[in-house]
């Protein structure tokens, strides 16, 4: 059995995050690895597209029914799905109340000493948003993901998102060995979108694995709540995802640590490819003038 | 050289040499909190109310202690949750010795241990609910309950759960209960002492202010003082008490040893506040002066010198039907004090003491030592700020040693290069003097004896005091054959 | 005035006397708006029946007067037990007083231990700041051959990766590279002390055999005829490990004892204060590895480090805190099953001695019944002590046992005929063993010091058996393990039985004709 390789895709909310992980892992059971993805966002869609399901039992909704966590079996939770791949969501409580990060951490500790791992050969955390706190970088401690994947696009916010979750990347790379494996780009037809993504990724010091293109049939398929993989499997976008599930697949060892960079390098950069206008110093801090 | 200003020397030959110990940076940063008091400065020339350095073996604790531990938990009719994990409740059950009279787990409830016991899935999904429930439940379990606070845990804070909200919601759904909800998590602040401040505002804005001044029937008469800052400790309040109303004052609240919330509450009707704990409730002695025009008074109840001070300085906010049993009261205990100091002194006379303790007691204590001819030559607080240390100028001699947040290490190695005959602090470092042979009194819990307030503890103390640098077992820590 | 200098009345007796007992009343009466007197009685009546013990059952939310602490407490007794080990708890500061407070009230010796002082400032940004600091402070001022970390509550929400910050520290230059510090996260908010006790144990030995973090490969075993002894988190900590190493010098065995604070918590008043003192040495724990096996003595309190040495490749024998003929008996062929040496009959004669005892007493114990909380494995060893008594263990509570734990109580009731009325309370606290004791009386009631206040108020005579025991001195000196600790656990329930019976007896012309020389 090849070494288990621990991945995590991290990135901006709403860049389709969850979309363009569960398509890769799709295409890398297609290859014959054996996943397990282990959705760390409160909102537990991560494994909606493999299940056909929205939301199932949590991790942490269900200890919470139980008591404790100690009270869990493995099976409660987990749940198989296309191409048996096996699914766990962590969970989390409402917005604005309580500690979704704790969540993430008390999850993966159940996941590790119930031997979730055990016989696979790609384990994934779909990690929520940025790396807002301790919690969520709990999938970049050592001895859990290896590399990290950023899932991104040519708008300026999930730039931003991605610099963060390089410098959260970078804070744990020397002591734990977390590498950042490369950026996603998730086509949004903004200008010069792929050279803007290549440029970034040359910044923070790593490469972009994967342009994926924008096509409508991703919809379709999500539609269904199934991967493009699945509901058209000789598609063109089918074809892309098989693409950037090897590119991963021969990246590992590949990561690299990265150099995040200041706001001022982001915002020259978003200015050289004329996403970002330049301020116009004279107006901050004026309230409109009505007449 | 005068032997003070040789003091003064050795003293801060002494700082220097232990600052060794320490990473330079760190070094640098004990540096500002380690003096000798010269005659004459108007503080100790000591920086105070910092951070403590991590990993250094600071004596303190935190907020929860300092408004759970201390100001609350003594309100004895009052249910006061230890909200959050199960530990800081359990570690500070009936710990502090605030002594109260009641029927406990039915209309009192001080030596008792009411926690939210927080598990994971309270972190992950908030506590509020739970809190929710945990008041319903205390209304059922204990219906004669006349109030409850709700202490906070530092989980509480990080998870950002609503406790104000819930309190509202529960004061309201019990016909306007007094719930308190205090942020004192943990992680707030340097020590204890925020927790006291935090405690304070928390009386001022949901007893002072939510409370109908009609509420408890009462009529104010010219005598009205308040005790405040007197934790009851081994029954210190009423030592104090009793001389007050032997002065012919009418004492209408303890805050909060032995206290009530009724007694709170009445207290804005008070004449005047008499404050013992300077540190721990200045706050609210300084609101009720501004809101209710209440002036306040600090007196010290520690050996017949202050305390004579002391009631003098009280009885002067009065008339002199006042002054007159003042002056009779004082002539009263004459005796009892004459004999107490002839039979210790002879036994006490020269004895050299290091104090290090948190509150009022660096300073306010050294009267009493002094009363018995002991000397004290080094002191420090846990928690002081400035104006703790500008008070304390009025009590030590030129060439004190001064330590703020004074370090395991640090204070070790004083004791060790002083050689003092009798070291005063707490639990934790009780055991580690003593196993050097050096005489030991916890200073917070009196050792499990007092009171030693007022005329009646000052017999106690001096018998105390005696009791440890006098015991025999200290003549028996060299084997005679050791060399 | 009562006072005098000749004899000096403090609290005890100075509050008894008249003009404080007016000073009270007039306190009560003008000042206090206290709750009346006949709703006071009455309620004080009503918490006594059977409707309010149900409602107290209900209670979901409220815990009042647990028998349990948290986490990290159990994490620093580990460390304590380990050479020259300094514990550093990360996290708030305020905990950490409150551990070492807790220890020296209970041990009435000093228990040194660090934090990482957090402040608000670490809660926002995480304490990798103050890991690294704190640990170059402890380490140049308290010169420990070795730092063992664990976490507050306040690190583990914030999601602190220790880890990370002690490699981060070392990078930095806070501690050699090659420094031992094992460590362990130890949320206050899962499990109890016990876990924490487990956890840090696990964690120093992961950390010596597992290849300290990743910086050395992991260490081969290579087994050989010694065993491991773990004690777990035990008041009796003192007394025990004495007397089990006594035992297993009787057995001629090589034994390594995991975790022994024994010394540290028992150090001489000779005019020098030992900040370390004995312990398991780093070197031995690393070897522990390759021991033919372990005798794990509570293994509800070392479930996960059992479990690890298991994986490691030793047996492994799982005890519940053993206490008297059966349980020492089960200890002894545990140590002879690993080793394959015979019980000295120095032991067996000791055993004879125990039964001996127990035939001459078993008279006052026989059919008493008993109420008894604490930690798990203690209430397992003392229940089937009782039962081996011919008493009843009528309520055994435990507030961080659970199910499991509550079917293993079970299954000790159900193999003896005195445990047929008796049942088992797991996740309860010590207001439900109040209610147990007043709608099911029973004669006698055995936990620790807390236990002070349900005596006083059921009037249940308290057998201090557990910990803490902050009120009485000393007790931590006496072993509970062994044929020998099992005599001191009888002696200690016999003398409270002859004390009660004597205050019982000693009504001058009513009841003293029982009150009888011999017994």
């Amino acid at each position: 059995m090849a070494a288990l390789r621990q991945i995590a895709f991290y990135g901006k909310g709403g860049i389709g995050k969850s979309t363009t992980s569960q398509n890769t892992l799709a295409a890398l059971a297609e290859m014959g690895q054996k996943i397990l993805i282990v959705g760390c966002d409160p909102k537990a869609d991560s494994t909606r597209l493999i299940l056909h399901a929205k939301a199932q039992d949590t991790v942490l909704s269900l200890a919470a029914e139980a008591g404790s966590v100690e009270d869990l079996e493995l099976e409660d939770v987990m749940k198989v799905g296309y191409r048996d791949i096996r699914c766990v969501e962590s969970g989390g409580p409402e917005p604005g109340v309580g500690c979704a990060g704790r969540g993430v951490i008390t999850s993966i500790n159940f996941l590790e000493e119930n031997g979730a791992y055990d016989g696979a050969d790609y384990v994934s955390y779909d990690v929520l948003g940025d790396v807002v706190c301790g919690g969520f970088a709990m999938p970049i401690r050592e001895n859990k993901a290896q590399e990290i994947y950023i899932v991104m696009s040519g708008e300026m916010m999930a730039m931003y998102a991605a610099n963060n979750i390089s410098k959260g990347v970078l804070k744990y790379a020397n002591s734990g060995g977390v590498r950042l494996g490369g950026l996603v780009c998730n086509e949004r037809q903004t200008d010069k979108e792929l050279e803007l993504a290549e440029a970034l990724a040359g910044m923070l010091g790593t490469k972009l694995i994967h342009f994926v293109p924008r096509d409508n049939i991703v919809q379709h398929a999500e539609l269904r709540r199934m991967t493009v993989l699945e509901y058209a499997p000789e598609s063109q976008q089918a074809e892309e995802y098989r693409q950037l599930a090897q590119k991963i697949h021969a990246n590992a060892g590949n990561g690299t640590i990265p150099t995040p960079i200041t706001m001022d390098q982001l915002e020259d950069l978003l200015m050289d490819f004329g996403i970002m206008k330049k301020e116009d110093e004279s107006v901050i801090g004026k309230a409109a003038h009505v007449a | 050289m005068s032997a003070t200003a040789e003091a003064r020397v050795n003293g801060a030959e002494l700082i220097e040499e232990v600052l060794k110990a320490y990473p330079e940076k760190s070094a640098k940063r004990r540096a500002k909190h380690l003096g000798v008091h010269e005659e004459g400065k108007s503080d100790c020339d000591v920086k105070s109310n910092i951070k403590s350095l991590p990993g250094v073996m600071t004596i303190r604790g935190c907020a929860y202690a300092g408004s759970k531990g201390v100001v609350w938990g003594p309100i004895k009719d009052m249910i006061h949750i230890s909200h959050g994990p199960v530990g800081c409740g359990q570690y500070s059950w009936a710990s502090r010795r605030n002594y109260y009279i009641g029927t406990t787990g039915i209309d009192t409830f001080g030596t008792m241990q009411f926690t939210s016991d927080f598990q994971e899935k309270d972190i992950v999904f908030g506590g509020d609910k739970k809190l929710e429930k945990i008041i319903d439940e205390i209304q059922d379990l204990f219906p004669l309950n006349k109030g409850i606070s709700i202490q906070s845990e530092c989980p509480i804070g990080l998870i950002g759960d609503d406790i104000e909200a819930v309190a509202k919601k529960k004061s309201k759904e019990f016909e306007g209960k007094t719930i308190v909800p205090v942020r004192c998590e943990g992680f707030r602040g340097v020590s204890q002492s925020l927790g006291h401040h935090i405690a304070n505002d928390a009386i001022r804005d949901f007893v002072f202010d939510k409370t109908d001044p009609e509420k408890n029937a009462f009529t104010a008469t010219p005598y009205d003082v308040a005790i405040i800052g007197d934790y009851n400790i081994g029954g210190d309040a009423w030592s104090s008490r009793i001389l007050l109303e032997e002065m012919g004052l009418r004492v209408i609240a303890q805050w909060s040893g032995d206290g009530s919330i009724a007694e709170l509450e009445n207290t804005p009707k008070a004449k005047l506040n008499i404050l013992h704990c300077y540190r721990s409730m200045n706050y609210i002695s300084r609101h009720m002066e501004e809101k209710y025009g209440i002036p306040w008074v600090e007196y010290n109840f520690f050996g017949p010198s202050k305390i004579e001070e002391s009631l003098r300085k009280i009885a002067s906010f009065f008339d002199d039907s006042i002054k007159e049993k003042t002056e009779a009261v004082i002539a009263k205990y004459k005796k009892l004090t004459d004999d107490v100091i002839a039979k210790y002194k002879p036994r006490l006379q020269g004895k050299k003491v290091m104090l290090f303790v948190g509150g009022l007691r660096p300073r306010h204590v050294i009267g009493a030592y002094e009363d018995l001819g002991m000397e004290v030559v080094g002191t420090g607080y846990e928690f002081g700020h400035n104006d703790d240390y500008q008070r304390t100028t009025h009590y030590v001699k030129d060439g004190t040693l001064i330590y703020d947040d004074v370090t395991g290490y640090e204070f070790e190695k004083f004791v060790e290069a002083v050689q003092p005959d009798l070291v005063g602090s707490g639990i934790k470092e009780k055991y580690v003097f003593q196993k050097m042979g050096v005489p030991f009194r916890q200073m917070h819990s009196w050792d499990y004896s007092g009171p030693y307030h007022g005329y009646d503890g000052f017999a106690i103390f001096a018998r105390d005091m005696d009791m440890a640098i006098n015991s025999p077992v200290w003549k028996l820590t060299k084997a005679p054959w050791a060399k | 005035m009562s006072q005098s200098a000749e004899k000096v009345l403090d609290h005890f007796e100075l509050f008894r006397e008249p003009e404080y007992k007016e000073m009270f009343a007039n306190k009560k009466e003008n000042f206090e708006y206290a709750v009346p007197l006949e709703e006071m009685k009455s309620q004080v009546e009503y918490a006594k029946t059977w409707e309010y013990r149900e409602k107290n059952f209900n209670r979901e939310a409220l815990t009042v007067n647990p028998a349990k602490a948290c986490q990290p407490l159990g994490a620093v007794f580990a460390a304590v037990g380990f050479e020259s080990t300094l514990p550093f708890v990360h996290g708030s500061q305020g905990c950490v007083a409150y551990y070492r407070s807790h220890f020296s009230r209970h041990f009435k010796e000093p228990t040194s231990c660090v934090s990482s002082s957090m402040t608000e400032d670490a809660a926002v940004f995480g304490g990798l700041n103050n890991m690294v600091d704190g640990l170059a402070n402890s380490y140049s001022l308290y010169k420990p051959k070795m730092i063992a970390v664990s976490t507050t509550c306040m690190a583990e929400v914030i999601g602190d990766d220790l880890n990370a910050f002690i490699k981060t520290s070392k990078e930095k230059g806070s501690i050699p590279a090659e420094y031992d510090v094992p460590f362990a996260h130890t949320p206050a908010f899962v499990g109890s002390h016990i876990t924490g006790y487990d956890n840090a144990l696990r964690g120093v030995l992961t950390h010596f055999w597992d290849g300290k973090a990743g910086t050395t490969e992991p260490m081969v075993r290579k087994p050989n005829d010694s065993i491991n002894f773990i004690g777990g988190f035990d008041g009796y900590v003192v007394g025990n490990n004495r007397e089990v190493k006594r035992i297993l010098n009787e057995f001629g065995v090589d034994y390594t004892m995991l975790c022994d604070p024994s010394d540290v918590w028992d150090t001489p008043t000779d005019g020098e204060f030992r900040m370390y003192d004995g312990g398991t040495t780093l070197e031995d724990a690393a070897n522990a590895l390759h021991a033919k096996g372990t005798i794990v003595m509570q293994s509800i309190c070392a479930e996960k480090t059992a479990a690890f040495i298991e994986e490691h490749g030793q047996e492994v024998a799982r005890l519940h805190h053993p206490v008297g003929v059966a349980g020492t008996d089960e200890f002894l062929m545990a140590v002879s099953k690993l080793t394959g040496k015979p019980i000295p009959e120095s032991l067996t004669k000791e055993r004879g001695r125990l039964v001996d005892a127990i035939a001459d007493s078993s008279a006052h114990i026989h059919g008493k019944k008993f109420a008894l909380y604490g930690d798990p494995d203690l209430m397992l060893g003392l229940t089937a002590f009782l039962l081996e008594l011919g008493a009843e263990p009528v309520h055994v509570l435990s507030t961080n046992g659970d199910a499991d734990w509550a079917a293993k109580v079970q299954a000790l009731f159900d193999a003896s005929p005195f445990g047929k009325n008796c049942h088992v309370y797991a996740k309860k606290d010590l207001w439900h063993m109040r209610s147990l004791l007043f709608t099911e009386p029973v004669d006698f009631l055995i936990g620790n010091t807390y236990g002070k206040y349900l005596d006083r108020d059921t009037g249940t005579p308290l057998i201090r058996i557990g910990f803490p025991i902050f009120d009485r001195h000393h007790k931590h000196r006496y072993p509970v393990w062994g044929y020998q600790g099992a005599m001191n656990v009888l002696v200690t329930i016999l003398d409270k039985i002859f004390d009660v019976m004597d205050a019982d007896t000693n009504g001058i012309a009513t009841t003293d004709y029982s009150f009888d020389i011999i017994r």
